[in-house]
């Protein structure tokens, strides 16, 4: 924090930085412990006392995963609905945090507590009726059926207008007298000022899709149609000690956000503050 | 500077009109829905006659509904505040280690909230595993007898709530770090020259500065966990889904599996209003906390 | 490069080669919710049917989880059109599915297309899948429950006979007293009992109900007389093995498969659909020496829970079934019924008597050693309220678990479940 303080509390600071170690570390240790059991055979994973490290390690879990489910379809439906929502959901946000930010049209105050007052409603209330809607269009069992419901993020349109809010006015009256048409003030101007925003928002609303599970739950039937979330909870080989084999798809399922969070940790942080409405 | 308005106009609705179709179609009109079906006997496809207030009459005797209602309260109770306050304490943790070190830590907290809901299911189901759950062998080793964590009615819902918390608290962990680096270095240090303690530091200005960050960690926490069925469907698999009952699970089970529709969607709008009522409620409790600390 | 052309090429093979492959080939959706060890024999059927059908009829087949999710899935998908063409269904819950409007009936005409005929089938089971005279499912197979036991470990607690089958298995005090040595010679559950799901445990406490000549409907009443009494008695005997720790408690279905072959629980009580699993793992050689048997006579008179897996063929809303499409159906349901030998290797005693009657079926193992139960089987009552996932399931399995963990006394949760089923 401050480095007098510290110079003054440094025993206790000790422990606390002790303590918040620790902590951390058993925190994690479920994490760990699924990803070592999935690397043991049947009889090594329920011997009755704790095994931190597999005696003989083994990727028979996984190749029984990979071969007896579908989880690759699984994989293939989760990136594809995930990229379709975040790229839709961004592009009709971006025009219309846009909209109510820079251009002054009947209806844009109401448009605005309409969006802010949406943040607050409950989707998940809505599940009979989308998938009454979803039905009825014949979507169901399909990657835009699982999409549709889950384009809407007000949040996503709060951040990007005020966003664009802060952009210096001098920019887009020097546009317009330039003759820029507002399209291309937006894309030419908005949308490059703000990258570092479109990339935070696009990561946080793919981790939202990507981690979906009770609308692709409900709107589809079909094994080649499931997203990898619901799959892995949908689809069970009980077949005698299975423990390993489940955590064993756990891990795949899991693996993907999380090497991407490792690998872009700081990015990934500063997104998901950005989502909750705060410039980190 | 000059603008035509009408072309302006022209152009706003443009922008504006993608979201505004999906918005019409994929919210305004399921909730419009979702109120006239309430009225209704539908089932969960196909139309029903109007039966007045009949679904919302009934549930007033329906103990299943009851039963809904608490347990959401109660998850609701054992996650919010906890939860943040946990976060709260993390993050204070977290900020006062530097660079890679803090890098690391704030990692192993903040896995947890990128996995899928079903991964972190999978996961504490065997953690906490009634026969093989390595928990277990840590209660065994302490002496204590084995809780059917999962299994039982007293203990199901705590349990989930702890792994919600576990689950969901990077988020509120992050939102928190973010407000205790915006706070000036200054204002401690002018407290440290009081001589003053490091608990009177933290009342005086850490918790005071922090409050808009808390109280909107307790607002997205709350609308958050009202929503609860994931983890309480998957962690009921394969053991008493009605005891554990919570209002969207019972919106679920009603449309889903009893194929009710009308009934469900009463529940639904129940839902729906109390969700909106207790939001609106805790923002001007906060906005209150907030002027009176003022 | 003449991009439109290529692409119109393209488009011209793709639509052609569809064309070809919609006319030779008819794909039938198939669901089942066959998650355990016969699932894995369902896939390699079905891989069968597939090869012996190749260009003419494929199965696209969907596993979903057992019971209430597979239930709901299908009336939900029912209603919006986007149910299978055929799939598996529990004989029992098939007055509930009639009285849903869900499945098509299965006419005299199908029957006769398939080379099937009432007389190939026993005659409860072929009841069981009719309804006010009209029949709406073809069975597949019956499947009771059965114990299943670990011999190394009887033997080691002195309680193997020399017949090879567990002693004890006349009364309650002789099965306890067994259940009780294997806990002296340090077994640390004697019997493994699905006691974390009310839904499985209802087979067994059903069959103690009966072996005491007791039944659920009565008339239009559920548990009339001293019913109530026989199923309180049932509850009293689990929950005596419960708290003289003779049973694994707060157990869920896949640990309780765990408990029994890692050699942790001595016996378990099963379905005979975990047969599979046993051979399975026995021919990997990571199995003890097992057997299977008919459940213990615990009150006056041996009786064992049964149920059948059949085909049916839903009734799609708004998307009438093509007769082309009908007919690949109905040669995959008797495909299925008439290569049934194999599903016998699931544990499941096939419907289709021809097999049966065969000498390799009769030769058959564990399923001849149990197969005598057959002679003492029940049904679920033939009710729209019965069935896996039914409303009586639910309403006994919510009291089952905490009975059998010793939260609740067995009297007052019949109490309760009376007036539940009463009131429905």
């Amino acid at each position: 924090m401050n480095a007098m303080a510290a110079q003054r509390w440094t025993f206790w600071g000790g422990i606390i930085t002790a303590l918040t170690l620790v902590w951390a570390i058993l925190w994690a240790f479920p994490l760990y412990w699924g990803v070592i059991s999935s690397l043991k055979p049947d009889d090594e994973v329920i011997r009755p006392y704790i095994e931190l490290w597999p005696e003989t390690p083994t990727l028979e879990n996984y190749i029984s995963a990979v071969t007896t489910t579908q989880i690759g379809t699984w994989y293939v439906n989760s990136v594809a609905v995930a990229i379709g929502v975040t790229v839709i959901t961004i592009f009709i946000s971006m025009l219309c945090g846009y909209a109510i930010s820079q251009l002054r049209f009947p209806g844009r105050i109401a448009l605005w507590w309409l969006i802010l007052a949406s943040f607050m409603v409950p989707t998940s209330a809505l599940i009979i009726n989308h998938f009454v809607l979803v039905a009825n269009l014949g979507l169901l069992n399909s990657w835009a059926g699982i999409m549709l419901p889950q384009l809407i993020h007000p949040v996503i349109i709060i951040v990007y207008k005020q966003f664009f809010d802060q952009v210096p006015k001098d920019f887009r009256e020097a546009a317009v007298m330039d003759n820029a048409s507002e399209f291309g003030i937006l894309f030419k101007i908005y949308v490059p000022m703000n990258w570092g925003v479109t990339t935070a928002l696009s990561i946080v609303c793919f981790i939202w899709t990507w981690n979906a599970f009770l609308w692709p739950f409900l709107s589809v039937t079909r094994t080649e149609m499931m997203t990898i979330t619901v799959g892995i909870t949908q689809v069970n080989d009980a077949f005698g000690v299975y423990y390993a084999r489940q955590l064993s798809a756990a891990v795949l399922a899991g693996l993907p956000v999380a090497l991407a969070y490792l690998f872009f940790q700081r990015r990934v942080t500063e997104a998901i503050t950005l989502s909750a409405g705060i410039k980190g | 500077m000059l603008r035509n308005s009408r072309t302006e106009r022209l152009v706003a609705l443009v922008l504006v009109a993608p979201f505004l179709a999906i918005y019409l179609l994929a919210f305004v009109y399921p909730t419009v829905q979702m109120f006239r079906i309430s009225f209704t006997d539908a089932p969960l496809i196909g139309a029903g006659q109007w039966v007045g207030l009949d679904n919302y009459l009934r549930l007033d005797n329906d103990p299943m509904f009851r039963r809904a209602v608490w347990n959401t309260a109660y998850f609701v109770l054992m996650t919010v505040i906890p939860g943040t306050l946990i976060a709260l304490l993390i993050a204070l943790g977290v900020s006062r280690l530097k660079g890679r070190f803090q890098a690391t830590v704030l990692a192993l907290f903040f896995l947890p909230y990128i996995l899928p809901v079903s991964v972190v299911y999978l996961i504490w189901d065997w953690t906490l595993n009634f026969q093989f759950g390595i928990a277990m062998h840590v209660l065994d080793w302490l002496g204590i007898p084995r809780v059917p964590v999962f299994k039982s009615r007293a203990w199901f819902l705590p349990a989930v709530a702890g792994v919600t918390i576990w689950w969901t608290a990077g988020f509120s962990i992050l939102l928190f770090l973010a407000g205790l680096r915006s706070i000036p270095v200054e204002i401690y240090e002018a407290a440290a020259l009081d001589n003053s303690t490091r608990w009177t530091t933290f009342r005086r200005i850490t918790w005071p500065l922090l409050w808009p960050i808390t109280s909107l960690v307790l607002t997205i926490q709350l609308i958050l966990q009202l929503k609860i069925f994931d983890q309480v469907y998957l962690f009921s698999i394969g053991g008493r889904p009605n005891d554990n009952m919570v209002l969207v699970y019972y919106v679920f089970q009603k449309a889903f599996q009893q194929n009710q529709g009308g009934r469900a969607a009463a529940v639904a709008v129940t839902l729906f209003v109390l969700v909106v009522v207790v939001s609106v409620l805790q923002f001007q409790l906060l906005r209150l906390a907030e002027r009176r600390r003022r | 490069m003449n991009f439109r052309r290529i692409m119109a090429i393209a488009v011209v093979a793709a639509g052609g080669f569809w064309a070809v492959a919609a006319q030779a080939e008819e794909t039938v959706m198939w669901w089942d919710f066959l998650g355990g060890g016969d699932g894995v024999r369902m896939k390699q059927m079905i891989a069968d049917f597939n090869t012996a059908h190749a260009g003419k009829i494929k199965i696209d087949a969907t596993t979903l989880e057992w019971g209430t999710p597979f239930y709901a899935k299908v009336q939900t998908s029912v209603a919006v059109g986007e149910a299978p063409d055929v799939m598996t269904y529990h004989a029992s819950r098939i007055p509930l599915a009639v009285s849903q409007d869900i499945l098509e009936e299965i006419t005299p005409d199908d029957m006769s297309k398939m080379g099937l005929s009432a007389s190939d089938f026993a005659q409860t089971t072929m009841g069981a899948v009719t309804v006010d005279g009209k029949q709406y499912a073809v069975p597949l197979d019956t499947h009771p429950i059965v114990l299943y036991y670990n011999r190394v470990l009887l033997k080691k607690a002195g309680v193997l006979g020399d017949d090879g089958r567990p002693m004890g298995m006349k009364n309650k005090e002789e099965f306890t007293a067994t259940l009780q040595k294997l806990k002296d010679a340090g077994v640390e559950f004697p019997l493994g009992s699905v006691t974390a799901d009310g839904n499985f445990m209802y087979r067994t406490i059903y069959s103690l109900v009966c072996q005491q000549g007791g039944e659920l409907l009565t008339g239009n009443e559920f548990l009339a007389g001293d019913n109530g009494k026989k199923l309180a008695n049932a509850l009293a005997v689990l929950q005596g093995w419960t708290k003289a720790g003779l049973q694994s408690t707060y157990t869920d279905y896949p640990a309780t498969v765990a408990l029994f072959t890692s050699g942790k629980a001595a016996m378990m009580i099963n379905g005979v659909w975990e047969v599979p699993t046993m051979t399975d793992l026995a021919k990997q050689g990571k199995l003890f020496d097992w057997g299977a048997v008919e459940i213990p006579v615990i009150f006056d008179k041996p009786c064992t829970y049964a149920d059948s897996h059949s085909f049916a063929i839903p009734k799609n809303k708004g998307k009438e079934i093509s007769p082309e499409k009908r007919a690949a159906v109905l040669e995959v349901i008797s495909w299925m019924d008439k290569h049934s030998l194999f599903w016998a290797t699931a544990g499941h005693i096939p419907a289709y008597k021809p097999v049966t009657e065969t000498a390799e079926y009769k030769a058959m193992q564990p399923n001849a050693t149990y197969s005598p139960l057959t002679a003492n089987m029940i049904f679920d009552p033939k009710s729209p309220k019965a069935g896996v996932a039914g409303p009586i399931f639910d309403i006994m399995s919510n009291y089952f678990v905490p009975t059998l963990n010793g939260e609740m006394d067995p009297g007052e949760a019949v109490k309760s479940i009376k007036e539940e089923l009463n009131s429905m």
